[in-house]
């Protein structure tokens, strides 16, 4: 019986560590998009963010480093995307197409320049378990919840931040504003181009900061397929969460649950073919976004530019 | 984007000086981009002439190296039309790797179960059934917009993924071939090889049914009035439902068919090069053929020239100045 539990506490600390990255792009992804950006360079920024994020902590021999310089170069990429598409109106799925190739070639080109081709993959450290003190000691959620690496935590407080951001504060409805009626908003006096310039670098920060984490996790090392997909199923969590930090945040345990589970029933075997348990996640992320599509509830100008001397249709 | 199309077909049958000033941005662009790929080069401490050099001749100084170019050209055609032609009814197709993959897995399948037949029956089966699969496996993203409004962007992705592991199962598991170290199946059977028009060296007629097919996608949506509703379809979806026209089901069709066109160039891939199914053969197709899409602003007469610019690009260049040199002549022309 204990074991049986202490097996099931085991899933449930790999479910919340394989969450962060999710979250953490999803909600980069989702702040963006409330001013109506919207970003689809996740998967390359992502990876860019997992390049000089290990870059800097392999040089420095320090992991914060490297998450400093993988949060500053997703906040360029962001910026990037600001100033394309909010100053020179230039459509937002070309220019978030034509930046996750560029990420993706400049980061597999800087690991080459940097490291070079060698047999042994050189590692970094991973990240290590921060007990919270008092809470890491209850019984079961102690073991789940508090005692994890740090980046598990700022997740969690970040959902909560955001959550309160933008429910329950004035910027946080000015910034909903924008990305519902940028008219109205502006004539309000909202500044909508700076709205728009600091939630696409907040956000390219975050999905900076999601790639980075991935090889400080559990391997210590940087491969060119790390990423896996994640990013474009951020985007689909983000629809699956409706736009909305806290749903975004419950929607992950689903995208993290079958990535646990594939990996799970992968190393036990059952005889299903590992190819098809690969699968797994992107097949249910496709399924439920059959669902999560028609119910969510989009902000109304995702994905256009504001002109102010233009005719919009609001 | 679907303005810029717009404008870009306008012109058509202006006189020259339209011409020119249609082509400048291009020529300037490329020209920028590299003046800005060569200052890289130079501080990694490379000479910028001789790399240049390499980069523009290789194709043309050896007949190797041309039909190296032509050979490469083909699956980049036809991946590029399969982005511009969902492109054209606004939709973006990011699923042409997988629908090139599933096509390659249908041309594959015909090529050994019926490896016994005649190579004038069994070649155009297997051309066939690539097809055949590329348009299925872009139907479900197309599906899935049509019934349940699911981004296509985001499911034609999904849709490669799932690909990936779907030609490592078939590569390792159903026709493993158990003298290759790398995941690849038995080969096909002989009559489904595309015959050769040149010996050595070797070019097969890929070329001249990817050229074909390149025509009449470009009759298709500039001289039709099928092709008329798809870009009308892209250039103003609200518009073109006033007047009667079915968006949804342009939408469907148009991505169904961008899957047929990069399923096709994975039958020409495992009929005309490889002739059995290797993981990773859909290469860099996908994000050259966007790429290419995107430079060409969607235009269909343009994309051949820019497929073969980019083919001349890949051959010369290493792997490594191509990486930072194509996607930023991206950005500086759109």
């Amino acid at each position: 019986m204990a074991e049986a539990e202490a097996q099931i506490v085991a899933l449930a600390k790999l479910t919340i560590l394989t969450l962060v990255p999710y979250v953490l792009a999803s909600q980069g992804t989702m702040l963006s998009g409330r001013t109506g950006v919207f970003n689809v360079a996740q998967e390359g920024i992502m990876l860019i963010g997992a390049s000089v994020g290990f870059l800097g902590a392999y040089l420095t021999g320090n992991l914060f480093y490297g998450i400093l310089l993988a949060m500053l170069v997703g906040g360029l990429v962001g910026l990037a995307l600001a100033y394309f598409t909010t100053t020179l109106k230039m459509d937002q799925f070309v220019i978030g197409l034509a930046l996750f190739f560029f990420c993706l070639g400049l980061a597999s080109l800087l690991y080459k320049v940097t490291i070079g081709v060698t047999i042994k993959p050189p590692l970094i450290p991973t990240l290590r378990d921060v007990p919270v003190l008092g809470l890491s000691q209850v019984p079961i959620l102690g073991a789940i919840f508090f005692n994890q690496n740090w980046l598990v935590y700022f997740t969690i407080l970040l959902s909560a931040v955001l959550y309160y951001l933008l429910y329950h504060t004035r910027i946080g409805l000015e910034l909903r504003a924008v990305g519902e009626n940028p008219k109205a908003a502006d004539s309000l006096g909202v500044n909508t181009s700076l709205m728009r310039y600091v939630t696409a670098i907040a956000g390219g920060m975050l999905m900076g900061l999601a790639g980075a984490y991935l090889p400080m996790l559990y391997t210590g090392t940087y491969t060119h397929d790390i990423v896996r997909g994640r990013g474009w199923l951020a985007i689909a969590l983000t629809f699956f969460g409706g736009w909305s930090p806290h749903m975004i945040f419950l929607g992950a345990l689903f995208f993290a649950g079958v990535e646990v589970l594939s990996f799970r029933v992968q190393v036990s075997g059952g005889g299903i073919p590992y190819q098809f348990l690969l699968m797994l996640p992107y097949i249910a992320t496709l399924l439920v976004m059959m669902f999560a599509f028609r119910r969510a509830r989009v902000p109304a100008f995702l994905g256009q530019n504001y002109d102010r001397e233009k005719r919009t249709l609001a | 984007m679907s303005e810029q199309i717009a404008v870009a077909r306008t012109g058509e049958t202006q006189p020259v000086v339209t011409l020119i000033k249609k082509v400048a941005p291009y020529l300037l662009a490329v020209v920028a981009s590299f003046v800005a790929a060569g200052l890289f080069i130079a501080v990694m401490g490379f000479d910028v002439l001789q790399a240049y050099g390499t980069i523009l001749f290789t194709s043309f100084k050896t007949p190797n190296g041309f039909a190296q170019t032509l050979q490469k050209f083909v699956p980049l055609l036809l991946q590029a039309l399969a982005f511009t032609v969902p492109l054209a009814a606004g939709k973006f197709n990011i699923g042409g790797e997988g629908q090139l993959i599933v096509g390659a897995i249908g041309a594959t399948a015909v090529g050994i179960l019926l490896a016994g037949l005649p190579a004038f029956v069994l070649l155009p089966l297997v051309l066939l059934a690539g097809v055949l699969f590329g348009a299925l496996w872009g139907a479900i993203p197309a599906w899935l917009l049509y019934r349940f409004r699911v981004n296509e962007i985001l499911s034609t992705v999904l849709m490669n993924f799932i690909s990936f592991s779907l030609l490592n199962y078939i590569a390792t598991e159903i026709w493993r071939d158990p003298a290759a170290g790398h995941p690849t199946t038995i080969p096909i059977g002989a009559g489904g090889f595309l015959p050769l028009m040149v010996e050595n060296p070797p070019l097969n007629v890929g070329i001249i049914l990817a050229v074909l097919v390149a025509a009449a996608v470009y009759v298709y949506t500039d001289k039709t009035a099928p092709g008329y509703e798809l870009i009308a379809t892209g250039a103003n979806p609200r518009s073109a439902m006033v007047y009667g026209i079915s968006v949804g089901k342009i939408s469907l069709l148009a991505l169904i068919v961008g899957g047929a066109l990069a399923g096709l160039s994975g039958s020409i891939e495992v009929a005309g090069v490889q002739h059995r199914l290797i993981e990773g053969l859909q290469s860099n197709y996908l994000l050259l053929g966007i790429i290419i899409g995107l430079i060409a602003k969607g235009n269909n007469l343009v994309v051949p020239f820019v497929a073969f610019f980019i083919a001349v690009l890949e051959i010369g260049a290493s792997a490594m100045q191509r990486t930072m040199m194509i996607p930023g002549e991206m950005v500086f022309i759109v």
